[in-house]
């Protein structure tokens, strides 16, 4: 290794892209590595049209805006700046807390016309919160309904940082580029640390390469971390010997050594992605640290569904893509379960909805599952007679009444932005949700409201509904808080005589009578007519609380059937079979799919 | 020249199999008359609404030419029942009629108790032609009544009116000793004790086949596009077939297929031999055919379907524009759109599809004579459907029981894919 590659950590700029989706964080990142000469405008092209398949290269995944940039500032001098990506989302706030550690500043970009949004704001308090420089672009400006002046005065207020010289840009126009690499340079601080103490380095990120194993994205925070050095992860006590170090420009470029306060990647021939959890430490075996950096949290999942495939055999296939998809997301939990209604099938456990939905849509889209998903359920802590506490992830398994002495839910505390005009709805939704107010503040335009719910209220229809009421405008962030006793309830669905299990939810009790009553009505309107009467009842215990009959089809058989032409009757009969094809039979009963989801969607139609 | 509908081509392999018949099955011939004088808002057939003269001479050419090369699939065979359908057949004068015939009679050994049928509308011109159609050789026809009241003739769109309906219904019958009227219930504002008025007085006609269908709103149809308002729910729909049915069976008609009542030796030849999975040519734009080669497969044809196409189809000279399967070689015929070898997996459907309509259903060894599949094929899914109480168990039958009857779609979606619950 050269002299020239050993940089000063004078010369060296951490930092992450705080934004709201839609917000144009990939184009600011885009153009501040087309900026810094790391892809050619071809590659940028590339970039552009497909972010996911440039990043095959040298056998390495990269991720999409993690980059080490050369810059030569206006002082005339080249710095090292580390752009760490973060992910966006609710659901992946401890992630989005790692990759802040990492980072000694974080340019918040807000939408010059759209303002502040909630999830912004949490993300940015968290940036606050780490000691983190949070350095203030005002994107879009060149949109005629840019109100920068309004846009400042909402950051100062809301998140309470100076934002009186922040900086006016377009990512998508190229406006303003330089002038936030500049501020970059001269307000991010350089990063701290010892380059002799034993090396400690947090794993901002870690995924699964098909070629190499799992590959990790590290800040080496003291000391530094070589070729052929013997690794320990603190948290799990895995030792691995490093096989490649480097760093993304946003291409993979290997180097002999990352060095204290640098950004960049390793690879230890690990095998699973469990034994690199995002927010560890690492440290040499030879030499180990003692201590690990602080804010390793072991990520726990909040929300379960049961996933099961249409076609029982299946099964096994759809146990091959969990699989799969846990190489690369440590976060995804999964153990096989059984559904009386749907057979064998899996209990899954998520970081919240949107990873719920994301982990659908790829097994369906990327391994070409047909799944059957139960509705989102929390876990409960339930207290029984005994003294015995349990955690029930599945309604189904709910102990019988008689021996549960208290049921204790999950509250999260909520905070949720919305402008001025949509507060009473959104209060009033809060209420409805048995949600308990906590604060509520102005800030502008824009009111915060903050308050404590209950998840199980939340999983189930909340965001649509918050969404709904708020003409789209309201943004929410949440984290848990803690558990509470409350008086719930199981609520069970009969079809035809026979308990659906997977149909059970749990609920209030005050909202049970209402729920099951919804229910019922929905799933009238969503299971097909059958050859008799079907009844459809739901029940607390043993006791009926609503009930409706599915009449029987009259007949199905074809009038006409004439004329030696027979290929469009038959059409016409695969085509309702095929629709039967997402069915599951239920004693004598056909259910589609969409009625799993039912309680999702109880005030629809 | 409109192209011909693309027609599913799968590439012969090794795997595909195409069942026969160990002898072929009886022999129809059905006749396509593919013009209207206005299309009903409720069908769905290959019909065209009548501009100016039709093109009589440029048509029985067209036919003849077409029935010419179609002999030729099925020589020494002979026919045992004729059938115009359409459109409105009736629309053709009684000599184009007659030439017809007589290009069949030509070209093919036809039986001489032969059932010869005609769709006909009610109608002056119709009652005028009757003894023509007679002498041309048709031995019964089939009357488009539909309906005996104003508002359901109305509803329905036709064109004639109930008492023209009666009149043709009753010189149909003095003419010709075997008589069917269609009838559509379940139109709007219908009401059981309406059906049943209307009922009756067809059957005081005198008629002794009766096709009585429900209104069905098909695709591709001015009733789907816009439907009709009013239309009875299923409970009055329920009185309405239950009024329509009490009446048929109360003068003594059997109900022998979902839609088709018949007093003893009334039943339509014609009709049975699709349900008992006869075969048959198809002449004419559109018209369908159903060919079994003992040893060699079972051929479905389809003609070019506008009728302009079709009647300038014999001037290209050229092959079928699709044919699938087995060695084609036999298919020369201009007329001819799309042809495809039936495969074994899709026979028992087929067969089940026509024979379950009716009440009765065949004997059980017809399914392996007009197949050549053995009942093991469909055995399992027989059984089954029989532990549901579906079809009959019972070692010499293939059909259907009442309840089964009535859920007909559910039953024959067991025999769709073998791999079904």
């Amino acid at each position: 290794m050269g002299l020239f590659s050993l940089v000063t950590m004078d010369h060296i700029r951490n930092f992450s892209i705080i934004a709201h989706i839609d917000h144009g964080k990939s184009t600011l990142a885009d153009r501040l590595i087309q900026l810094c000469g790391g892809l050619q405008d071809r590659e940028m092209q590339d970039r552009v049209l497909d972010s996911m398949d440039i990043e095959r290269e040298r056998g390495i995944t990269i991720k999409a805006q993690t980059a080490t940039l050369q810059y030569r500032a206006k002082d005339g001098k080249v710095y090292e700046l580390n752009l760490i990506d973060t992910p966006g989302h609710v659901d992946f706030s401890y992630e989005v807390s790692r990759s802040l550690s990492a980072c000694e500043g974080a340019l918040l970009v807000v939408d010059a016309s759209q303002g502040v949004e909630a999830q912004t704001v949490a993300n940015c308090y968290l940036a606050i919160d780490l000691g983190v420089e949070v350095v203030p672009v005002l994107n879009k400006i060149d949109l005629p309904q840019a109100e920068p002046e309004r846009v400042k005065e909402e950051i100062e207020e809301v998140i309470g940082i100076p934002a009186s010289d922040a900086i006016a840009a377009s990512a998508k126009n190229g406006i303003g580029i330089e002038a936030i690499l500049e501020a970059v340079v001269a307000r991010v601080p350089p990063p701290r640390g010892n380059p002799e103490a034993p090396t400690r380095a947090l794993v901002i990120d870690s995924w699964f390469d098909n070629y190499v194993g799992v590959v990790m994205l590290v800040r080496v925070v003291d000391g530094r971390l070589a070729r052929g050095d013997t690794i320990r992860l603190m948290a799990t006590g895995a030792e691995h010997e490093i096989d490649k170090v480097g760093v993304f420009t946003p291409k993979g470029v290997e180097r002999e050594s990352l060095e204290c306060g640098e950004v960049g990647f390793v690879i230890a021939g690990i095998k699973l992605l469990s034994e690199a959890k995002v927010g560890d430490t690492v440290t040499l075996a030879a030499r180990p640290a003692a201590e690990p950096l602080p804010g390793f949290r072991e990520i726990k999942p909040q929300v379960f569904a049961g996933l099961y495939p249409v076609e029982s055999s299946e099964y096994d296939q759809l146990r091959e893509a969990l699989e799969k998809l846990k190489l690369n997301d440590a976060a995804l939990q999964f153990e096989p379960e059984t559904s009386q209604a749907l057979g064998f099938g899996f209990r899954c456990g998520f970081l919240g909805l949107l990873h719920m939905e994301i982990v659908q849509e790829r097994l369906e889209r990327e391994f070409d599952q047909d799944l059957i998903t139960t509705a989102p359920s929390v876990v409960y802590e339930v207290v029984t007679k005994k003294g015995e506490v349990l955690r029930v992830e599945n309604p189904a398994k709910l102990p019988d009444p008689g021996q549960i002495e208290a049921i204790r839910e999950p509250i999260i505390a909520a905070t949720i932005f919305v402008p001025q005009d949509y507060v009473g709805p959104v209060l009033t939704l809060c209420n409805q949700k048995r949600g308990v107010q906590q604060d509520m503040r102005y800030h502008g335009r824009q009111v915060e409201v903050r308050f404590d719910l209950p998840l199980n209220e939340v999983v189930l229809d909340f965001f649509d509904k918050l969404k709904s009421v708020s003409r789209g405008y309201a943004s929410l962030d949440y984290e848990f808080k803690d558990y509470r006793a409350a008086d719930l309830v199981k609520l069970d669905i009969l079809v035809n005589g026979e308990r659906v299990d997977a149909l059970s939810v749990i609920v209030h009790r005050s909202s049970a009578q209402q729920r099951g009553r919804e229910l019922v009505v929905k799933l009238r309107q969503l299971i097909p007519r059958q050859m008799f009467d079907v009844p459809i009842q739901a029940a607390i215990g043993s006791h009926i609380i609503a009930r409706e009959t599915i009449k029987a089809l009259r007949k199905n058989v074809l009038a006409k059937c004439y004329g030696g032409d027979i290929t469009r009757k038959k059409k016409l009969l695969e085509k309702q079979k095929a629709g039967k094809k997402r069915m599951k039979q239920v004693g004598s009963v056909e259910i589609p799919q969409e009625a799993f989801l039912a309680v999702l969607r109880t005030d629809e139609g | 020249m409109t192209k011909p509908d693309a027609y599913p081509v799968t590439p012969p392999n090794e795997r595909e199999s195409y069942p026969a018949p160990s002898k072929p099955p009886p022999l129809a011939v059905y006749i396509h008359v593919p013009w209207c004088v206005r299309k009903c808002p409720y069908c769905d057939f290959n019909s065209h609404p009548q501009r100016g003269a039709l093109p009589e001479r440029a048509f029985v050419a067209a036919l003849a030419e077409d029935l010419a090369h179609e002999a030729a699939l099925v020589s020494g065979r002979t026919v045992t029942s004729i059938f115009f359908g359409g459109g409105t057949p009736s629309l053709l004068s009684p000599d184009a009629i007659a030439a017809i015939l007589q290009h069949v009679r030509a070209t093919l050994s036809v039986a001489a108790n032969a059932e010869v049928t005609l769709e006909a509308n009610p109608g002056a011109t119709e009652i005028a032609a009757l003894s023509a159609w007679r002498d041309a050789g048709v031995n019964r026809v089939s009357i488009g009544v539909q309906s005996l009241d104003p508002v359901g003739l109305a509803e329905l769109g036709r064109i004639h009116d109930a008492p023209t309906a009666e009149r043709t219904v009753a010189a149909a019958l003095e003419v010709f000793p075997r008589v069917n009227a269609d009838l559509i219930y379940g139109w709007p504002g219908q009401t059981p004790q309406g059906a049943e008025a209307e009922v009756m007085r067809l059957l005081a006609l005198g008629v002794a086949h009766v096709s009585a269908y429900e209104l069905t709103i098909e695709p591709n149809t001015p009733f789907a596009a816009a439907p009709p308002a009013g239309l009875p729910d299923e409970t009055r729909l329920g009185a309405i077939e239950a009024a329509v049915h009490a009446v048929l069976a109360g003068a003594g008609f059997s109900r022998y297929e979902v839609s088709a009542f018949a007093k003893p030796d009334h039943r339509a030849r014609h009709n049975l031999n699709y349900w008992t999975f006869g075969d048959y040519l198809g002449i004419g734009p559109g018209a369908h055919g159903k060919i079994s080669f003992p040893g060699s497969g079972i051929l479905r044809t389809r003609k070019r379907a506008h009728p302009n196409d079709y009647l300038s189809a014999g001037q290209h000279r050229n092959r079928p524009d699709r044919v699938q399967g087995l060695d084609t070689s036999s298919v020369t015929n201009p007329y001819t759109a799309a042809a495809h070898w039936v495969q074994a997996d899709a026979l028992p459907f087929e067969f089940l599809m026509n024979a379950l309509r009716l009440a009765e259903g065949v004997p059980r060894p017809l399914f392996t004579e007009r197949t050549g599949l053995p009942f093991a094929a469909i055995a399992d899914t027989w059984e089954r459907l029989a532990a549901r109480g579906w079809v009959v168990d019972d070692a010499a039958r293939l059909a259907c029981t009442p309840l089964g009857w009535r859920y007909l779609n559910t039953v024959l979606e067991a025999f769709l894919d073998p791999m079904v619950c």
